[in-house]
């Protein structure tokens, strides 16, 4: 591959290997003050599907150590996005050091609170939102579990916001960095979040899980605790490695699911998240 | 088959955690994981790894437990749920 | 096979009081495995769905087949960690429907545990991850 780009996100090193520049430039601008790491963990290769693909509407097909079949190509245009949902591919189908659970991941006083649900629930928005009230940001897609010591891990990758989170965020982190507006993805509109200087510098710094939260976005505000079982199997359903890290895997989750509790939240926007979510922290 | 014996998976092979109103087993010899309600953690603490007939558990069952509804049916279903997911072997 | 001497309701210091414990219906559940994360064929990834927004999940009643309904729908059942509201209690028996009984309730509840299984297993949605051609 003729344009390479190396990064460590918390305990995971990544090569992103590419047949174009601009994925490669855009990457090293965004992720510059992250450290490289020794020996990449993954791989990810953006390619073109067929050789005149990669000048004749240049199409990214997303490859690497892992890939899924049927996957389509994106536009060269959101090579970013590619080189990120590589990243995640990776992840999801190659970790088994950590149980890794599909939620966003901020900290406040040494604990953390995460973030689980569905696409759209509202996860990556309200860790950007906490972010700028002070919480570090340790991650918007993956929560690192290590089996061994049940501490959370922080993964920062860019923060993946779509469609009106866009707006809201920016206005919300004036003072931050973003990427570039990606027009007309399948998702619809994404643009990256940089997490700040102080959640890279903190990366290495893993912490307990203190709270676990299910928001549902477009709801009434309403709130429920969300008993040990429940917990269990929706974390089953939003774990990618759950099986293949078998006895490791049951033995962090279980420990999981009956030492931290875990509210179901709806709300009708951010400001009432926000809300709803410190005043359940100060509850702690 | 005539009347089998249910015989639970044998006990090093189950490790069970407690979690409110269902308990979850991870089956090392599947690597698969179960959540189990009332009353299939009975029966398969009544079966255990000697393992019984379908009468004889119904028999146990009404003897330890106070049980409003020995339905046959019913006893049959929860040991075929039992048979399907590898807890309990069928002989 | 009751000892003589043990009655209903009756605790001897020689006897124990049985627990309940009910085998449940024909066509209820007791188990629920986790299916494996990801299957990957071309099939699982094709079926990739976006769930459709059920009604305000903290907030709604469980039905015996344990789908999710609105608040106070008569013979549901409120969430398992949301105590019962006066209004709650008020409404079932003013339609006439009293609160289920524990092993109804259980059971309902065993049905919805099992109902988050539905649809994408292992990553919440694949959409997250790849776009699926057509």
């Amino acid at each position: 591959m003729r344009h390479v780009f190396s990064v460590r996100i918390g305990p995971v090193g990544f090569r992103v290997g590419s047949a174009w520049r601009a994925p490669i430039a855009q990457l090293e601008t965004l992720y510059a003050d992250y450290p490289k790491p020794d020996v990449p963990d993954f791989s990810v290769r953006l390619f073109p599907a067929r050789p005149w693909r990669r000048v004749i509407r240049p199409s990214v097909t997303i490859g690497g150590d892992f890939m899924l079949p049927d996957a389509a190509p994106l536009p060269l245009e959101q090579g970013l996005l590619a080189a990120e949902m590589g990243m995640n591919l990776q992840m999801a189908l190659g970790q088994r050091r950590y149980l890794l659970l599909h939620a966003s991941v901020v900290e406040r006083d040494g604990r953390a609170l995460l973030m689980t649900g569905v696409s759209g629930a509202g996860k990556s928005t309200l860790a950007a939102l906490l972010a700028a009230r002070g919480w570090r940001l340790m991650g918007d897609e993956f929560a690192l579990l290590d089996p061994a010591t049940g501490l959370v891990h922080a993964f920062p990758r860019l923060v993946s916001l779509k469609n009106a989170a866009i707006e809201v965020v920016t206005r919300a982190l004036p003072e931050a960095r973003f990427g570039p507006l990606l027009a007309g993805t399948p998702k619809g509109d994404v643009r990256h979040l940089v997490p700040d200087a102080a959640a890279v510098a903190a990366m290495d710094v893993p912490v307990p899980p203190a709270l676990l939260l299910f928001p549902g976005y477009g709801f009434a505000a309403e709130e429920r605790a969300v008993p040990p079982s429940e917990v269990f199997v929706r974390l089953t359903q939003a774990s990618t490695n759950f099986v293949a890290l078998g006895e490791r895997g049951f033995d962090a989750l279980a420990r999981l699911v009956k030492t931290v509790p875990a509210r179901a939240i709806d709300y009708p926007d951010t400001d009432s998240a926000v809300a709803q979510v410190e005043k359940l922290w100060a509850a702690l | 088959m005539p009347d089998p014996l249910y015989r639970m998976a044998r006990a090093e092979a189950l490790r069970i955690v407690h979690l409110d109103s269902f308990i979850a087993v991870f089956h090392r010899d599947s690597g698969l994981t179960h959540l189990l309600a009332a009353p299939a953690p009975e029966i398969m603490a009544t079966l255990g790894e000697a393992g019984l007939s379908r009468a004889a558990l119904a028999a146990r069952l009404a003897a330890e437990f106070e049980l409003a509804d020995l339905d046959d049916a019913a006893l049959a279903e929860r040991l075929d749920e039992l048979v399907a997911c590898g807890l309990v072997a069928a002989a | 096979m009751s000892e003589k001497g043990e009655h209903e309701g009756n605790r001897g210091p020689a006897t124990t009081r049985r627990r309940a414990l009910m085998l449940g219906a024909t066509g209820a559940v007791a188990v629920v495995s986790i299916r494996p994360a990801l299957a990957q064929t071309a099939a699982s990834v094709a079926h990739c769905e976006i769930p459709v927004p059920d009604p305000g999940r903290a907030g709604s009643y469980i039905a015996a087949d344990g789908s999710l309904v609105p608040p106070g729908t008569a013979g549901a059942f409120p969430p398992v960690g949301k105590p019962l509201k006066g209004e709650d209690v008020k409404v079932a028996l003013s339609g006439g429907q009293l609160p289920g009984t524990t092993a109804d309730q259980s059971r309902a509840y065993t049905n919805y545990i099992r109902r988050l299984q539905s649809g994408t297993s292992g990553f919440t949605c694949f959409a997250s991850l790849q776009m699926p051609r057509g």
